[in-house]
């Protein structure tokens, strides 16, 4: 028997997980991991050593630069994000893992509200978020983010 | 629908700007769909065409698996945008086996160019023939927000998330209409028997917490 609660940690709140058989454990990833392994879903973290690394990177990037972020730092997150997806599919390898789920929750609230000019220019994350939120089970309750081309705005890349 | 010739540098630039918004050929996992676009590419497409790189590189690591992806293999001109011509140039293998990813086939330039030439005078027979007969509209719209601080773009982006079979959205502006406040002027086409003001003016006037209300500012037949 698992049970989710929040802690609050100074200003921040965090998510601890309470089961019969085992400590407490705190915070997001910790528990987004174990429950990886819980439900026998190891590759979520990764398969070879250097890919559980990446993984870990932007489980990592989550937690430090996207949680609590000011509005300043949307735009170095949405750039940091566009130019590393440009040559990849997901964040960390050839398949899907838990740092593009939580990095898909992570930035949703910023995604929703941008406007198309932003997404077009943004265009390797708005793929990549298109892709994630398409990926079945994952979405939940969120709203879906209509991605639509308008080529009147085209992204400075080209 | 097709990428045009994917051996050439015209019909990779198709290939880049539709993978651009799309991490596959076809919905949300490796296909039969990547595997055959995939084959039909002779080498890694360049930097400069970073999406289809991107994408090439991607289904590259699936190599071991291409056999049992999922769907169904079609020809070459089934995928791809809509609206660009289907003038796919073929190789003279006809047989459904698995093409060798790296294998090069050399004997199949001067049948590729045959067919190639066959296709094009066969799609100019059809075009020149095509009738048109599907009635279409232009029509343009007035899309009232209810003050001057409702945001425009979202509720822009909210019209043109509306999409019915038959409807195309065109271009907009938006106009001032006094104190402060636009209206959304947007145009589209929409075919007669598919699309009505009545069914659009619901969808539109559905957004309540953007639109107040929707005009038909313009109706032409086209």
């Amino acid at each position: 028997m698992m049970a989710l609660r929040e802690l609050t940690q100074g200003d921040k709140k965090v998510p601890v997980l309470h089961s019969n058989n085992g400590p407490a454990l705190v915070g997001l990833v910790t528990i987004a991991a174990h429950l990886a392994q819980e439900a026998k879903r190891p590759e979520l973290l990764g398969g070879s050593a250097e890919h559980k690394a990446l993984v870990q990177q932007w489980l990592e990037y989550r937690l430090t630069k996207v949680d609590g972020c000011h509005k300043d730092d949307i735009k170095t997150i949405l750039k940091d994000l566009n130019s590393y997806l440009e040559d990849k599919v997901y964040l960390a390898g050839n398949q899907f893992t838990l740092a593009d789920t939580l990095m898909y929750y992570g930035i949703h609230h910023i995604i929703v509200d941008l406007a198309i000019q932003e997404k077009e220019k943004h265009m390797n994350v708005t793929r990549w978020f298109d892709h994630v939120q398409h990926y079945t089970g994952v979405r939940h309750h969120l709203p879906p983010v209509v991605v639509l081309r308008n080529r009147v705005y085209t992204s400075g890349h080209h | 629908m097709g990428f045009g010739d994917l051996k050439t540098p015209g019909g990779l630039k198709v290939l880049n700007d539709f993978l651009a918004d799309k991490s596959y050929i076809e919905g949300w996992v490796p296909s039969q769909a990547d595997v055959a676009v995939f084959d039909a590419i002779p080498s890694a497409p360049s930097t400069v065409q970073c999406h289809a790189l991107r994408w090439y590189n991607h289904i590259k690591s699936f190599q071991n698996q291409k056999g049992s992806l999922p769907g169904v293999k079609k020809p070459l001109g089934q995928y791809g945008p809509s609206g660009v011509a289907d003038n796919t140039a073929t190789d003279s293998k006809d047989d459904d086996d698995d093409m060798d990813l790296f294998g090069s086939d050399d004997e199949e330039d001067a049948e590729a160019e045959r067919l190639k030439e066959e296709r094009i005078a066969a799609y100019a027979a059809k075009k020149s023939k095509k009738p048109t007969l599907i009635a279409k509209s232009s029509i343009l719209l007035d899309v009232k927000p209810w003050d001057d601080e409702t945001d425009m773009a979202k509720l822009e982006e909210c019209v043109r998330s509306i999409s019915m079979d038959g409807l195309l959205w065109g271009q907009s502006k938006l106009v001032p209409v006094g104190y402060g406040i636009k209206k959304l002027q947007i145009g589209c086409v929409v075919e007669d028997d598919k699309v009505g003001t009545d069914q659009l003016e619901e969808q539109i006037t559905a957004f309540e917490d953007y639109v107040q209300s929707m005009d038909v500012a313009a109706f032409n037949k086209i």
